[in-house]
């Protein structure tokens, strides 16, 4: 993988390396795994649960996304969607909601730098 | 899917991303199989239940779950032959701690860590290696202990018979003397009422007992155990002591004496020739203190010297000797043996060679 890719994906909140690590150097796996990010549907679950104060699908929605953003090393979304996952086991919507907008940068930025990198 | 016969992981978990990473840990060293849910799971769990090495499960999934996935190993006695890893993203709560009790080998933490990963997993999977390893040697050994003392035993056998026999090889007698005993007594004990309520390891010992019933006989000077003619008075008394001789003989052997047998073969030796009247020797037991095993190699000895051909006297028609036995004229035996020995004595005949005449 080349500096600019790298720098681009580092930029974006992705831990390259952690990632790299966890795939034992395969980066074709790491970068098949990444491209394919934008089409998982759980953040748009989450969105939708939590706009229709669905704290039950919104719980399973956000942890099933937190297990593909830590697998894939994005640690800013990861530390964001991991304190909503508690928030949410908690039944706490309304602290999990002021968490969306943060959320919300975060995953906007990622899906930016993946777009450039294909 | 393909199968390996030996060393294959199984990767449960319905995120093709974690199976991907995992199967990416694993795929220099194992087989991979993987499944997409718990029941898929749980179906090529019993299908390679015999070349798994490890087992790794997702806890949250849907249709099957892992703790269910679990429960169901568990139930088969599964966790015990394949280690299962739980890969979870929350350890900690009260799923983990039944997931022990299920017998999970360790609970993995998402997102996985791969050295970390590796480590535990082969770790174990040593374990488990090594443990199927031991068992089978000590299964091994077990089968080869079990052989050796199946051979000491029959070594022991093989002796007493040897013994046994050389000494009726001094009497101008076959060996065939003493299997014959031990034929017709265990014969007896085993197709007739009398042997009720001894188990088969029991008449076998009996059967060894048997064997020896004459071994006193070597403290007999030869001119006594071999005369032609009839014993006088005096060497007839000798010749009585070869009952105490043998128990006494029997008695001084620490390896005899230690032997399930040696309580049969004792009273065997000693009372062969107790009559039920109390008209034989050496204690004039009566009726019942005479043990029945021992009153049935008393019948036994006489019948087969009556047939066979001694040094003092001619073999008898099998007819004549059962004739003489019941009428009383070699003393007076248990009434309730006699019957069956009656009934019996046809097949005894069985046990002589034709040649005998008999």
């Amino acid at each position: 993988m080349d500096g600019t890719k790298r720098q681009l994906l580092a930029a974006a909140g992705i831990d390259v390396d952690d990632a790299l690590d966890r795939f034992l150097g395969n980066d074709t796996l790491m970068i098949k795994f990444l491209l394919r990010f934008p089409q998982d549907g759980n953040f748009s679950r989450l969105r939708n649960a939590m706009a229709q104060s669905d704290a039950a699908s919104a719980f399973e929605a956000a942890h099933t996304f937190k297990g593909v953003v830590g697998n894939l090393s994005m640690q800013e979304l990861f530390s964001q969607v991991s304190a909503m996952v508690e928030d949410l086991r908690r039944g706490d919507l309304r602290t999990a909601a002021e968490r969306m907008p943060a959320l919300e940068k975060a995953y906007g930025q990622i899906l930016e730098a993946l777009a450039q990198l294909a | 899917m393909s199968v390996s016969r030996e060393e294959s992981i199984l990767i449960v978990d319905d995120d093709e991303l974690n199976r991907a990473i995992l199967a990416n840990i694993f795929r220099s060293a194992y087989h991979i199989i993987e499944a997409e849910d718990g029941q898929a799971g749980l179906s090529d769990i019993q299908a390679h239940a015999d070349s798994l090495s490890a087992v790794l499960l997702d806890v949250v999934m849907p249709k099957v779950n892992g703790i269910q996935v679990l429960r169901q190993m568990h139930l088969l006695g599964l966790t015990e032959k394949i280690p299962v890893f739980l890969i979870t993203a929350d350890a900690g709560s009260a799923t983990m701690r039944e997931a022990y009790a299920l017998g999970v080998m360790d609970v993995i933490l998402k997102p996985v860590i791969p050295y970390m990963v590796q480590r535990r997993v082969n770790s174990v999977v040593e374990l488990f290696r090594a443990r199927r390893k031991l068992s089978a040697e000590v299964e091994r050994q077990r089968d080869q202990l079990l052989i050796q003392a199946q051979q000491l035993a029959e070594m022991g056998m093989g002796m007493v018979e040897s013994l046994s026999t050389a000494i009726e090889f001094r009497s101008d007698e076959s060996g065939e003397h003493v299997r014959r005993i031990h034929d017709i007594t265990c014969h007896l004990l085993h197709t007739t009422p009398l042997g009720e309520g001894l188990a088969e390891d029991q008449i076998k010992l009996i059967g060894l007992g048997a064997i020896t019933h004459d071994v006193g006989k070597i403290s007999i000077p030869d001119a006594i155990l071999n005369k032609p003619g009839r014993l006088t008075p005096e060497e007839y008394e000798l010749m009585k002591t070869h009952t105490i001789k043998g128990a006494e003989l029997l008695s001084r052997i620490p390896q005899m004496r230690e032997h399930c047998a040696y309580r049969y073969a004792y009273d065997i030796a000693l009372h062969h020739h107790e009559r039920w009247d109390g008209g034989g020797y050496p204690h004039h037991l009566v009726g019942d203190e005479i043990p029945i095993w021992t009153q049935i190699v008393s019948l036994a000895d006489v019948y087969d010297a009556l047939v066979s051909k001694r040094c003092y006297k001619d073999a008898l028609a099998a007819n004549t000797a059962v004739d003489m036995i019941l009428n009383g004229q070699c003393g007076v035996f248990n009434p309730r043996l006699l019957e069956c020995f009656r009934k019996t004595e046809p097949v005894l005949r069985r046990f002589y060679q034709p040649a005998k005449g008999v």
